[in-house]
């Protein structure tokens, strides 16, 4: 077997088919021409999987309520990467879960947060983590950046027919620290996702999720005119600052939970820096609610 | 026909003769474990000869280096596949030894009309509180011997007692550091290295003074750099496997 520590060829030799081929291309493609927006980027039937508070989507006559919806951001601070996401999965106007985990480590300078169906974003960090362990277990070296991104980017594509029917769509943010940058500089990087895979780089900050649209002009207008520009912020001004975003797209966006202080539930807060992946404690950021609101 | 059995017995010998022959000059591997996890140590010249598994597996092997490359990627590909299907939690030596490697190598090797692998192979699997570190080692033959405490592999196997017996000897009951662990694995390789350049001239006698032990150390270091990957439950992550830079492996031996 040589499969050039490509995870998803070795998958497939090994008769475990993961990905998405055997759902209903045909009808996929049909609704892509039928569908599409000749002029817009993205086809009809992706942008109504993507308004992300729709009730229960009607395949084949069956409805089936799939958790969904999400506010996920992640931005350049003084030492790295802040990423964040909200812990609610929602299911039509239902709240199916108040602990979900959408900012997922890869390994050990990568993390994906997720927006969309968890089932498929869970499976898509799950392929995505063996991936690159795989890479580096048989080619023994790391995956480099752009090969991440690319793993990354087949993913999303090869759950297009998902996605198309409504069903599946993920729009993620990945984010990561160049190991090899120098400690001098910020090796901090943040890339964003559409739903055909496309991905591009944010310098300073990028959002997702069906509470995006309340903060994405909030984000620009701390960093063109704030105080303390993004990348000037220490991680607890950092800290701060994201939580209270996160606090304002949930009081627009029914889809995104904010801190629940009955049942302490946080959002989860990671950094990444030269050091790795750290979690912050629910402490610290109890600590900076406190000082937030 | 009827001198069949005894043709296949003849050729599985020639066969065996031919291996070791090759695999005497290989250079040793020692596995050993310290207060954190485990090691495994050799002495290289060029190419990578201790690799990452998965999370909590390692090896290191003497042969032909495609042979090491195929079943490398054999048992990489094998446990990756397992951890995707089921659960990281899943894949452990035990299975990857007994049901995937020692087959294969029993198989090849019996084939008298197909190529045997020359290959010896050592596995490490670390502990997690629940399960004791194990080490395995796979002979070119399909044999498999498990160790808790220390195992080596050398050229053959008088090599490999003789690195056995010294490592019992200096062996302490009391856990050791990571640098204790590395000094005592690069004499113990150094061993089995001034034997497999010994046996050539005298076979019988196995005694390695001190003396011979530093001089060996010092000769082969001309040439070749100590290669340590390590198996270590402190690291972060699931990963627990790392080699080591050159620069650690100096520090370390210095201490």
């Amino acid at each position: 077997m040589n499969h050039k520590g490509d995870f998803l060829s070795l998958l497939r030799h090994a008769d475990t088919l993961i990905d998405d081929t055997k759902v209903d291309r045909e009808m996929s493609e049909a609704n892509l021409t039928t569908e599409r927006d000749l002029f817009g980027a993205t086809p009809k039937p992706i942008r109504d999987a993507l308004r992300l508070t729709s009730k229960g989507k009607t395949i084949n006559g069956t409805t089936l309520e799939i958790p969904e919806a999400t506010t996920v951001v992640a931005m350049r601070y003084q030492n790295g990467i802040i990423i964040a996401g909200d812990r609610r999965a929602t299911a039509g106007t239902a709240v199916v879960h108040d602990r979900a985990e959408k900012v997922l480590p890869i390994d050990s300078h990568s993390v994906l947060a997720i927006s969309g169906a968890p089932a498929t974003a869970y499976e898509i960090a799950r392929v995505l983590k063996h991936s690159f362990q795989y890479f580096r277990r048989s080619q023994l070296q790391e995956l480099s950046v752009e090969g991440k991104l690319r793993t990354l980017s087949r993913l999303i594509r090869d759950n297009l027919p998902l996605a198309m029917q409504g069903i599946g769509a993920v729009i993620p943010i990945f984010a990561l620290y160049l190991p090899q940058a120098d400690e001098s500089e910020n090796g901090g990087k943040i890339y964003f996702y559409d739903a055909l895979g496309a991905h591009f780089e944010n310098v300073d900050f990028a959002t997702t999720g069906s509470g995006s649209i309340w903060i994405r002009g909030v984000l620009r207008y701390l960093d063109r005119w704030g105080d303390t520009r993004l990348e000037d912020m220490d991680q607890r001004m950092a800290t701060i600052t994201i939580l209270r975003l996160l606090d304002t797209a949930s009081e627009y966006d029914a889809a995104t939970s904010g801190y629940n202080a009955k049942a302490e539930i946080f959002p989860t807060v990671k950094t990444i820096t030269h050091q790795g992946i750290d979690t912050l404690s629910g402490d610290f950021l109890k600590d900076c609610y406190v000082e937030a609101t | 026909m009827r001198d069949l059995p005894y043709r296949w017995i003849e050729a599985i010998q020639d066969r065996r003769d031919y291996i070791e022959d090759q695999l005497r000059l290989g250079s040793p591997v020692v596995g050993l474990p310290y207060e954190k996890g485990s090691l495994l140590l050799t002495v290289t010249k060029s190419a990578q000869k201790i690799f990452e598994v998965h999370d909590r597996i390692a090896l290191s092997a003497i042969g032909h280096p495609a042979d090491i490359e195929r079943l490398r990627m054999l048992v990489t590909d094998t446990a990756s596949v397992q951890a995707f299907q089921s659960a990281t939690e899943d894949v452990n030596l035990h299975r990857l030894t007994h049901y995937v490697l020692a087959h294969t190598f029993k198989q090849a090797f019996e084939a008298i009309v197909g190529e045997a692998y020359i290959i010896k192979m050592l596995l490490v699997e670390i502990g997690n509180g629940d399960t004791k570190t194990q080490f395995t080692h796979i002979n070119y033959d399909g044999n498999v011997n498990v160790h808790h405490e220390a195992a080596v592999i050398g050229g053959t196997s008088e090599i490999e007692n003789a690195m056995q017996d010294y490592l019992t000897n200096e062996q302490s009951d009391t856990e050791i550091d990571l640098a204790t662990a590395i000094q005592l694995a690069l004499k113990t390789w150094a061993v089995g290295r001034e034997l497999s350049q010994r046996f050539e001239e005298a076979e019988d006698n196995t005694d390695v003074t001190d003396e011979q032990i530093d001089e060996i150390i010092k000769s082969e270091l001309d040439e070749g750099e100590i290669e340590v990957g390590i198996l270590d439950n402190s690291l972060s992550g699931d990963t627990k496997f790392r080699i080591l830079s050159q620069d650690e492996i100096q520090d370390l031996t210095n201490k």
